[in-house]
């Protein structure tokens, strides 16, 4: 049995990568097909720059709306922590601690996360094992990750940055409680 | 009775390229050959660490953690330094045709290069070092007694040595095109852009104009980082901002991997079109599409620190928009008008151009992987998860990696004067299709799971992820070994070829005719190209305007000097820092000054390699002086301290003297990349 399940975004995420991939790879099939035939090069030149301009164009209408719509979706925490329980979450080698370790279900909760010595990455995993967001924790800063956290049960925090021998098992819970 | 007879005509080149593809002047050849090879060893020997690494991921053996992340930490250093290795000698190769590089220079960089892998050889196989390729500052310096002292600055000063070498080749590169094509802005093909002239330079020499510069940025970015870094590793004194730092850090790693692409990038340009039988001319769009990517190459490298929310965000809006940017050159010029050339022209598919082929499928496969995670929303979901070793393993495994060893295939075969085989060709493009694509394609997946990277241990019940990826690196070795193996094939026909010559005999008992290799005599290759005279090289600084600016700037600059500015920057260390840097300032100037007169340079003489030396060693050794722990003594003898301040405008003086033996172009460009390194290590300490 699998400690980790795969989280709905990444799944949407890593479905639309992999069409991406799918459209990309037959392209490339059908270009070394045609590479064996004889069109004359100013044909090809001719079709080739204007498709490319439509192309330029595809592209930038999706890297605008792309880049637009993730504008509304930046997990940074923004203003005070008013209404919210603050956790003190502090890395060192080669574990988490975190302060308090326990919350109520649908507690609104921000994170301080930094570190006693090395660079480690705080990732926080639900009662299901889905990654549902990441932080650095870093000496001398303090990162700040707001979260709602709905659902009770115990939730997991890996170390994702390489922080020395004992990365692979630097993790520790936290658990939100049913109401 | 004998005749010598010629060789038969090249077949694996396009029957149309031999109006555009010049015979290759035995240097090049030799100066390819030898940094391909060597790229390719280290390679094949680092794909072995992959393999061993991801066996024990799956617990199919055994190896300890301590182990593991000496393994991945030379992994990844080799195989950075094995590309770029290969890929400096691909683009020589093709660049020297028409600049006439300097092949005492290119050993060179060889030499200090290979100097560099073995000192990380020896920091993390012997030494214990850990710390993985990007080394992650401040972990170095917490090895959990994993490793010794020395190890890490061994592990420092060979990155330090392996960033001199690509230094030496970028101010090679970025002086002999310049001098050749007319000026930086002429090379860039700015003036052919902007409509003023009719012609530019061929687009390999702007692809690498553009890729030395940034090199050379990287080069001092990384520098400055591995000198602070030395300097903390023995004085405990030193306070580098972990957040100055870990950018630094990512500038230098990202821009080094990325920097292996964009070697190769420019080396299709010229290997492409002898396969399709149809030149690759520079047009407006490349112009504007590489001017693009000069500046998104280096500004894209902060979406390795979206998830440290410190950063301000719009430094991270503006690395979404630059990451996203970077896609548009290479999308819509580099890969797209390739399929252009290819599409319809009678393919020649051989070992070489169809490996130059799958590369493009792979660069943009693993683009798109890495464009996805540069968008910050997503990035929250994957960020240091294998979704991110998944993206880059696909553009350096299936790009990368296939495009050195198509340069490889392409020396080889047209010595040899044949390809491989169509079914061992097939054979090849399949295994390395399927393993490659199966490997990454599980740490795709993998990703999406949320298992993060660098794991000794995997997370309890995903071992089988890992025992799939390794069956699939497995197939990817294979794959591999049949190339090599025609590749050894092709060597020992080429080798023959140009030892050998085709004779044909009379038997005189007979009267029959018949043809038999025999021994060819010294073999001197074709005559050498006749490359366009260098322009004159000039100084950094032409004209009384010039010189008359210069000296104002010295004049304004000793302020750092005056006892209240000392005085006052002794406050904060990074304060007294900005002072040292400005008095190296100072010197600098002074020194590019002088050494730019007419009579001082004349005097000086034209030693290029001397100048090199300097502007590489020099600000090295100042920063190396601005270590706490060397200064602080001197503080409390006003005289010692009078002394120590005029030794760093001294170490300027020969920077910018150094400087002026470059050259116009490179001359500048290293003097203001000079002066940056002091002020940079200013800003990363506290």
């Amino acid at each position: 049995m699998t400690s980790l399940h795969y989280g709905s975004p990444q799944i949407a995420i890593g479905v639309t990568f992999a069409v991406l991939a799918v459209l990309l790879a037959l392209a490339f099939g059908v270009i070394a097909v045609q590479a064996g035939s004889e069109v004359a090069a100013q044909r090809v030149h001719d079709v080739g720059y204007w498709l490319r301009k439509r192309w330029l164009a595809l592209l930038l209408v999706i890297g605008v709306l792309v880049v637009g719509i993730s504008l509304f979706d930046l997990p940074f925490a923004s203003g005070g922590a008013d209404g919210r329980t603050v956790v003190k979450a502090v890395g060192g080698q080669f574990f988490w601690s975190l302060v308090p370790d326990r919350v109520p279900a649908g507690t609104k909760v921000r994170f301080d996360v930094t570190s006693i010595d090395v660079i480690h990455g705080f990732g926080l995993y639900d009662p299901h094992g889905h990654l549902i967001g990441s932080v650095q924790a870093l000496p001398g800063y303090t990162n700040e990750l707001d979260l709602t956290l709905g659902e009770a049960g115990v939730y997991r925090i890996r170390c994702l940055e390489l922080c020395g021998v004992g990365h692979s098992t630097m993790q520790n819970t936290f658990t939100v409680a049913a109401r | 009775m004998m005749t010598t007879v010629a060789a038969p005509a090249s077949t694996v080149l396009h029957p149309n390229a031999a109006a555009f593809t010049v015979e290759a002047h035995p240097i090049e050849r030799r100066i390819g050959l030898l940094f391909a090879a060597t790229g390719v060893a280290l390679i094949a020997a680092m794909g072995v660490l992959g393999l061993i690494m991801r066996l024990a991921q799956a617990t199919v053996i055994s190896l300890s953690p301590a182990w593991f992340y000496r393994i991945l930490t030379l992994h990844g250093a080799g195989m950075i330094v094995a590309c770029l290795l290969a890929g400096m000698g691909a683009l020589w190769y093709v660049l020297h045709a028409t600049v006439s590089l300097r092949p005492g220079w290119m050993l060179a960089t060889y030499a200090l290069t290979l100097a560099g892998v073995l000192a990380v050889l020896v920091a993390t196989l012997v030494g214990g070092f850990g710390a993985a390729y990007t080394f992650l500052p401040p972990l170095p310096f917490y090895p959990a007694g994993q490793w010794p002292v020395w190890s890490e600055s061994l592990f420092f000063v060979g990155y330090l040595l392996v960033g001199a070498g690509f230094c030496v080749y970028c101010v090679d590169v970025l002086e002999r095109t310049t001098s050749t094509y007319g000026g930086l802005v002429r090379t860039l093909g700015w003036h052919y852009l902007r409509g003023r002239e009719e012609t530019a330079p061929p687009p390999q020499v702007i692809a690498a104009l553009v890729v030395v510069i940034n090199g050379l940025v990287t080069c001092v970015v990384g520098s400055t980082l591995l000198v602070g870094l030395l300097g903390r590793t023995y004085a405990s004194s030193v306070r580098i901002d972990v957040q100055v730092a870990i950018n630094l850090d990512y500038f230098f790693m990202h821009e080094l991997a990325n920097l292996t692409i964009y070697l190769g990038a420019a080396v299709i340009y010229v290997l492409v079109p002898r396969y399709a039988g149809r030149p690759y001319e520079t047009t407006k769009p490349f112009v504007a599409g590489w001017m693009a990517s000069l500046v998104f190459i280096l500004t894209a490298y902060s979406h390795h620190l979206y998830m440290d929310f410190v950063q301000p965000a719009w430094a991270d809006v503006f690395s979404e928009i630059a990451s996203y940017g970077a896609l548009l050159p290479v999308a819509v010029i580099t890969i797209y008008s390739m399929t252009m050339l290819i599409w319809g022209s009678r393919y020649q598919w051989t070992l070489a151009s169809t490996l130059l082929y799958i590369g493009f499928a792979g660069w943009a496969i693993g683009g798109t992987g890495a464009v996805i995670d540069s968008i910050i929303p997503f990035n929250f979901r994957f960020h240091n998860t294998t979704w991110v070793v998944a993206h880059f393993h696909t553009y350096l495994i299936l790009c990368v990696v296939v495009w050195v060893l198509a340069f490889l295939a392409h020396l080889l075969e047209r010595d040899a004067g044949r390809t491989s085989s169509r079914a061992a060709r097939g054979w090849t493009v399949a295994l390395i299709l399927v393993g490659g694509y199966g490997l990454t394609g599980t740490w795709f997946v993998e990703g999406m799971l949320g298992i993060p990277r660098r794991y000794a241990i995997q997370p309890p019940g995903t071992s089988t992820y890992s025992l799939v990826g390794a069956s699939f690196a497995l197939l990817l070795a294979l794959g591999f070994l049949v190339l090599f193996l025609q590749l050894a094939a092709l060597a020992r026909t080429a080798w023959i070829r140009r030892h050998s010559a085709l004779v044909e005999h009379m038997d005189g008992w007979t009267g029959m005719h018949y043809t038999a290799l025999a021994s060819r005599g010294d073999d001197a290759g074709p005559s050498p190209v006749e490359s366009r005279p260098l322009a004159r090289r000039g100084v950094p600084l032409a004209g009384p305007a010039q010189l008359g600016f210069a000296a104002s700037v010295c004049v304004i600059a000793l302020a750092a000097f005056f006892p209240q500015v000392v005085h006052a920057s002794e406050a904060g260390i990074r304060y007294t820092h900005l002072d040292n840097a400005g008095i190296f300032f100072f010197g600098a100037m002074l020194g590019l000054l002088l050494g730019s007169l007419p009579a001082i340079s004349r005097a000086l003489g034209d030693h290029p390699s001397i100048g090199l030396a300097t502007v590489i060693a020099v600000p090295t050794l100042m920063m190396l002086a601005m270590v706490p722990s060397i200064y602080e003594h001197y503080e409390r003898h006003p005289l010692v301290y009078t002394y120590y301040l005029l030794h760093n405008a001294v170490l300027g003086l020969l920077t910018g003297l150094g400087a002026t033996r470059l050259g116009a172009v490179a001359g500048r460009v290293m003097f203001v990349l000079s002066v940056g390194m002091p002020v940079m290590f200013a800003a990363a300490m506290k």
